[in-house]
């Protein structure tokens, strides 16, 4: 069975932020919530690397352990979904998560926060596919359409890959081929310690 | 001595108390008797596959591949 992967080639990434506007549009995400960011490493220097961060749909989610109202579940195509209608905002799964995936949204003054919001994968959510109420409070589920996430389906430099993580895997496999050697493909340092022209 | 009756009485009683108490404690945290934290299950048509190799989805991968640069 697919299992549904994010996979962010940096060799490709140039930090245009087209995912991130991408993913607010089309889920109407609120003011102040970022399902989705690019992370830029050694900013103007040599060497530079940017990198799309999103909720990347753990096996093992952190989230879904730390959660005390255990609002999570994994769909059969390994996509970390959870309940806003459990969600009681606590903060855990912020704190729990690797990525910084989970945001809330401000409800209101000294810092009180609504239900914790993060990248469905373009998946929705527990409503019934493709409705008001499942739009409403997680946007659309292209993945129900037959689509993949508009993150990856925007990316102008094909730098984002989303689908099979099989399917994927083998995508980037061909492309760090195909740079072969000196291309600054990840790993290429650690495994062989020598200087990596880029 | 008829005091020294009554607080003794009064002891026990407590006593018995905390101690019945105490055993009531321990029974709700001990982890023998805990339930199993269940994770959220919206139910199996929530959960279902819904990934499918549309021509969408295969027009995604074929152009993220390399193989179109070589037609």
């Amino acid at each position: 069975m697919a299992r549904m992967k994010f996979l962010c080639d940096a060799d490709r990434c140039i930090e245009c932020n087209a995912c991130v506007t991408a993913c607010k549009n089309e889920h109407e995400v609120p003011w102040g919530i970022n399902r989705r960011r690019v992370v830029t490493l050694n900013d103007g220097k040599p060497g530079e690397r940017s990198i799309s961060m999103a909720c990347m749909h753990c096996t093992d989610a952190p989230c879904a352990a730390v959660c005390p109202v255990n609002c999570f579940y994994t769909t059969a195509d390994a996509v970390v979904l959870h309940s806003k209608d459990l969600c009681i905002g606590c903060g855990y799964c912020f704190y729990a998560c690797p990525f910084g995936a989970p945001q809330y949204p401000r409800v209101g003054n000294f810092g009180s926060r609504g239900k914790m919001d993060k990248c469905t994968y373009c998946a929705g959510g527990p409503e019934a596919d493709l409705g008001t109420a499942e739009y409403e409070k997680y946007g659309s589920n292209r993945l129900a359409e037959g689509k993949l996430p508009l993150c990856a389906e925007m990316c102008s430099t094909k730098a984002l890959l989303a689908g099979d993580g099989e399917i994927i895997a083998q995508i980037y496999k061909e492309r760090v081929v195909r740079r072969g050697y000196g291309s600054g493909a990840w790993g290429w340092k650690t495994a062989y310690r020598e200087t990596v022209a880029i | 001595m008829e005091q020294d009756k009554k607080g003794v009485d009064r002891r026990k009683f407590f006593g018995a108390l905390g101690g019945a108490s105490g055993v009531a404690v321990a029974a709700a945290v001990s982890p023998l008797t805990a339930t199993v934290a269940q994770a959220y299950d919206p139910g199996s048509a929530e959960t279902k596959t819904r990934y499918r190799e549309s021509e969408h989805v295969k027009a995604f991968y074929r152009t993220n591949g390399y193989e179109t640069l070589k037609k």
